[in-house]
Parts: structure tokens; sequence; C-alpha cells
């Protein structure tokens, strides 16, 4: 076996956070809980964000724009060693699965939370990682083993339409389409290729056949350096909106425990096929007669790790960081037993009205739930406008109980309880989905979003009469007293808060 | 001030009976709504005329007016009714990537102007009616807020 170059694996006194927001929180809190000292980095838009506030130390990358802030790996290794950080965890996107920062940083004698840097080279390249996990007996959505070539329709057409293209550096969604017919092909090839290449630089496509209606079920892996490896259960990831999740639950309800063993026979197969320590997920299509095909593995922590924290009791974060310190897993990893129902519903600042597009502005007010089987993670803070530079999400609202009938329930009754004021959120798209005959049967697919949502119902005539009654309420309550509106107060105060925050911290 | 007429969604509802609003948190717009045997919360924002209430997740702008409101309102609105210059906004936040036209252009209706990369997607700014490009504010490689006028269309 391939040894990691730099830092051999050993105590861990100080974590570089490279990362911001809700993960980087996250994060924060769980060196918090081990006793290990954890530095942030931010950038200019960030300077009193939570995660800055959270850590024992912050300091400053760049300005905002991720590209000479969050995703320059010198000003961040510069920010490790300032702060005399002996590890350093990614989180989830920006640099997390940037091969040649990891490598960077274990040149700087820094211990790499996370995989060996050949094994997430191996596995960035999501074509030569489907034809890996071919040769090891893993089955592969049928399509195109090899790039894609403009000039070569033919192979194209033997794969059959529809079809998904694919891009071998993708993720996310981004240079992916879904090609109806082959005279689609030469269009969607270009407008896929511009994509991949902006996003990834690197325009290599593939095609697959499309696997229509299909389920996104994922394999959570925990491994450590001596070669032991946990299957932590599956997450059912279906609930999409351009190729993206936004609801996470686990158990699936569509896993029988026939289903479950093959999926997690594959998933070590996958696993198997690389040097692999850290947390993992290997993910799959599931098609109704119960056949699953290898989509991709991530060898870093998914934004919905929570909802399997939530099942197994277990601290996915505090495992990465033992991991990466050398420590084994043990039984309460190996033979974790998962309880109960998790799910978990992402909180973006998006339109679900409008195509989920973005909307910018500011929470003028965010109301959590709580209570029993509730935890949120986020990092929002009223009153301070959104950073049009990151990701819109704003937090995740994770539910467990004891069967899923009781997870939904209590979903719908968190629902509730959230209120976030100031912008349209896709909380409306949530409240309905609950509502839903097939969210509540456990009996959707990938196309729940296209083909029933679409752009949302029209508001209900009670709906209407109630947000009416509201209005001309608060009109009447406010006659008189034409003060700024709430928001604008809202935001005064916060700033005036975090600024007395920030003069008491330097 | 009695006798408000609501609108919602451009269009005009009577405010729901038997149920009334109760503030918990006035300053961050967090009320209670109940009618006696049932309650749900809201959040809701705004001034004068123009507010926004979020229930269930749904956040729906409400035009609240008198009937002297209202009336003047619509004879603005007739007013605005003749033809004149549009100007073209940013419906998204984004990256312009291409401006097909130039000032002088002549458009038709439904004609790609501006091609906005957000959100990872290429979005096209098409012409809301014909006419002659009077301004264009924006070039390929700028980033943009929404609401910010991209060009005007005369």
């Amino acid at each position: 076996m391939r040894k990691d170059t730099g830092a051999q694996p050993g105590p861990i006194r100080t974590v570089l956070v490279a990362n911001r927001g809700e993960i980087a929180v996250r994060i924060i809190r769980a060196c918090r809980e081990m006793g290990i000292a954890s530095a942030a980095v931010y950038s200019d838009a960030d300077r009193l964000a939570p995660h800055v506030i959270a850590a024992d130390a912050a300091y400053r990358i760049g300005p905002a724009p991720a590209s000479q802030s969050y995703l320059n790996i010198e000003a961040v290794l510069a920010a490790a060693k300032r702060a005399g950080a002996d590890a350093i965890h990614p989180g989830y996107g920006f640099l997390s699965e940037n091969a040649q920062f990891s490598r960077a940083a274990q040149d700087a004698g820094l211990i790499w939370i996370g995989p060996p840097s050949a094994t997430q080279e191996a596995l960035g390249d999501k074509l030569a990682a489907r034809r890996a996990a071919g040769e090891a007996g893993v089955p592969v959505v049928p399509g195109l083993q090899v790039a894609l070539q403009d000039d070569d329709l033919g192979a194209a057409t033997a794969v059959g339409f529809p079809a998904m293209l694919k891009a071998a550096a993708g993720g996310g969604g981004r240079g992916m389409r879904r090609v109806e017919e082959a005279g689609e092909l030469p269009a969607a090839m270009a407008a896929a290729r511009r994509e991949a290449t902006s996003a990834f630089g690197d325009g290599t496509l593939y095609l697959e056949r499309l696997i229509a209606p299909a389920r996104h079920i994922e394999v959570q892996l925990l491994g450590d350096r001596g070669g032991a490896l946990a299957c932590l259960g599956e997450r059912d990831c279906s609930v999409q909106r351009r190729h993206q999740k936004l609801v996470e639950e686990t158990p699936s309800p569509a896993v029988t425990p026939e289903i479950r063993e093959a999926l997690f026979e594959s998933a070590r197969r996958v696993a198997g096929t690389v040097e692999f320590h850290n947390a993992a997920t290997v993910e799959f299509l599931l098609d109704p007669e119960g056949n699953h095909y290898f989509l991709e593995m991530n060898t870093r922590l998914q934004v919905e790790h929570g909802v399997t924290e939530l099942v197994t009791g277990l601290d996915l974060v505090a495992w990465q960081i033992l991991i990466a310190g050398g420590a084994s897993l043990d039984r309460s990893v190996l033979e974790a037993t998962p309880r109960g129902q998790a799910i978990e519903v992402r909180v973006y600042a998006e339109d679900p009205y409008a195509g989920f597009a973005p909307v910018t502005g500011s929470v003028s007010c965010w109301r959590p739930s709580d209570g029993p089987g509730v935890r949120i993670d986020h990092a929002l803070v009223e009153g301070v406008p959104l950073a049009v530079e990151y990701d819109p999400l704003l937090a995740k609202l994770m539910v467990h109980a004891a069967d899923r009938p009781a997870a939904v329930r209590r979903l719908r009754r968190a629902l509730d309880e959230t209120l976030v004021g100031g912008l349209q959120t896709d909380l409306g798209f949530h409240r309905w989905l609950v509502e839903q005959p097939e969210f509540i049967s456990g009996d959707y697919h990938t196309g729940l979003i296209p083909q029933r949502w679409a752009e949302g119902p029209e508001p209900s005539a009670d709906e209407a009469a109630l947000v009416a009654l509201a209005a001309a309420e608060a009109r009447r309550s406010s006659a008189g007293a034409m003060t700024p509106p709430p928001a604008a107060r809202a935001g005064e105060g916060e700033w005036a808060r975090r600024a007395r925050q920030g003069a008491l911290r330097q | 001030m009695s006798a408000l007429r609501t609108t919602v969604a451009g269009r005009e509802v009577a405010a729901a009976e038997g149920w009334h609003l109760e503030w918990l948190d006035r300053g961050r717009g967090i009320a209670q709504l109940s009618d006696g045997s049932r309650s749900l919360q809201v959040h809701v924002e705004g001034s004068g005329t123009r507010w926004f209430v979020t229930l269930a997740g749904r956040r729906l702008e409400v035009v609240v007016e008198s009937w002297r409101e209202r009336t003047l309102a619509e004879a603005q609105l007739a007013a605005a009714a003749t033809a004149g210059p549009v100007e073209i906004r940013a419906t998204l936040p984004g990256l312009v990537v291409a401006v097909n036209v130039a000032v002088g252009s002549e458009v038709e209706e439904g004609e790609p102007l501006v091609t906005i990369e957000a959100m990872k997607m290429q979005n096209e700014v098409r012409a809301p009616r014909a006419g002659t490009i009077g301004l264009v504010a924006v070039s390929a490689g700028a980033a943009v807020a929404a609401g910010v006028v991209l060009l005007r269309l005369d």
C-alpha cells in the first residue's frame, strides 16, 4: 500500500477548518467536544460570520470571491501555518476534493483529514471510476466506458435514448444533460462541454442510458488506515432539482434487507478499488425492480451526513478526525445498528415557485424549530445580507423518530415551527412535500419535482384569505406608527450587535 | 382605517373571516393567526400599502389599500399604460456570458438579448416586446445582482 507523503498520523491538537457556513460550525463543534483547538478562515464577506465566532481563532484569507479566498490554496495554507495547526479539515465543496490542495497540505507537514491525494484524483475522474467499478464486478449504468467524441455519434446511438450526458470531471449536477433523442445530442454536448470546461477545466463527456424512474441511493462508509471498513446504512436522496439533492432520509423506504445487502457489497467493492481512509459515500441509482447501478464515490463529508448521525448515534466528523490521527474503528462503529428514521430538508434561499431560482437579500427573521427529535445545522444571522459569492444553503432541518410515519409527522411539525422572513425560501416546497401521498408512503423517485411540483400550485383560496387577513390586521395595528419595515430595523440592530462583538474580540 | 381592500398575487381577495392576528414579536414580524380553535405561525413585514406575509413557507405579497388609495393607484396605472421605454433588468444574480445586441439593434418580441449564467445554468433574457435597444448597460464578463438594469428597450 502506498504511504501518504508528508505528515504521518499522530495526535491532533489544532485543526484548521478550510470552509465557512454551517459545515465549518459543525466541524468546530466536533473539535470543541474532542478538546481540540479550532482555527477558522474567513473572507472579507465573513469577518463576523458564525464560524468565525465559533472558532478559537480566525484568520483572514482574502476578498469575498471564493476564488480569492476559500479556494486560494496558498492563503489557506498560510493561515494554517499562522494558526500552528497540525491538521486540515476541508468540509464539503470548496477545496475538499482538490488533490492539489491535499498534497500541498501534506507537503507542508499537515495531517489531511481526508483520503490520500491519489484516491481523490482517481475518483475525481468519474469515467475512470466507472470503469474501475465495472472491473470490480459492480453494476454500472449501461453506456459508454470511454469519452464521447463530437464526431462519434454511432457510439452514442448504440447507448440508446433517452440518455444522460455527463462530464467526467463533473459533480453537483454540473455538465449534466438529459438527452431525449439522437438529434438533440450535438447541441447538448456543446452546452455540457462548455459548462464542464468552465466549471472544472475539463470538457471530457460520456454517455449513460437514462434510468427512469429511479431513486438516488448512497451508502455511507467510514474506513480507517488499517483497512477496516464500516457501512453505516444508506441514504435516499431522490428528491432533487437540477440533479441536486433537496431532501435526504435514512433508511430508504425503497431498500429491502436484500437490496441493502447488495448495495453494501457493491459499496465495499468500489471502496476496494482505491486506497481509502476517511468518511466516504458511494452513490447508486436504484430502478423499480430493485437493481442498482454505481454512479460515483465521494471521499469527503457529505452535506447530508447528519441523518446518518441521528440514526447511528455516531459523530462522523469526530471519527474523520480520529481516523486521520491514526485511530482504528472500534465496535461502536463496526457494529453500529441504525435506529429509527431520520429525514433532512435543506433550506435554501431559492424560490420554488420560480424554478428554484436563487434569491438575494437578507433574512429579516429566523426562528428555527426545536423540541424532541429536531436538529438544525445552520449559520444564519438575521439582517446580514446573504453573500452571493457562496452556496445559497441557509440551514439543514433534520428530524429523527422511531419510525418513518412518526418522522414525517415530526418533520411537518418542525416545518410549521420554522419561520424565515425577509425572502422566499424552499420551505414552501417542503411544506407541500410532507402532504403528498407519494412522500408519505415513501414511494417517490427523482422525477418528483419536475413531474409533480413544476412551479408549485397557486395559493389556495384559504391561504390567500389568511395572508390577506394577516396583512390587513398588521396594517391596522401599525396605523399612526409608520415605522420602517421590520427588515430594516432588524438589520441595523444585528449589525450593531455584531460590530460590538467584533470590537470585543480585538 | 376600516374597509381595507386586499390584493394577493394580483387578485383581490377578501380577508378570512373569524380569524385574528396577534403579534408574538412585533419587532421581528412574528405573529400568530388564530380562529379560536386553530393557530398558525406567520411572518409579516411591510409598511403602508405593501406587505409580505409568509405562511407555511410561502411568502406572498399583499397590497392593503383603502378605497381612496385604490382609486388613486388605478388612475396612475391607466396613465402608465401608454408605451414608453422599458428597462430590462436581471431577474437572477449571475455572470453575463453574452450580450447579443448593441445600441440601435432592432429586436423582435421574445428575441434573446443577454445570456446570464446563474446557478450553474445559462439563462436567456428575452425582449418583452419589439423595439430598438436604447441603452446597453452591461458587457460579457460582468457580474450582476438581481434587479440591475441590463438594457433599455425604446
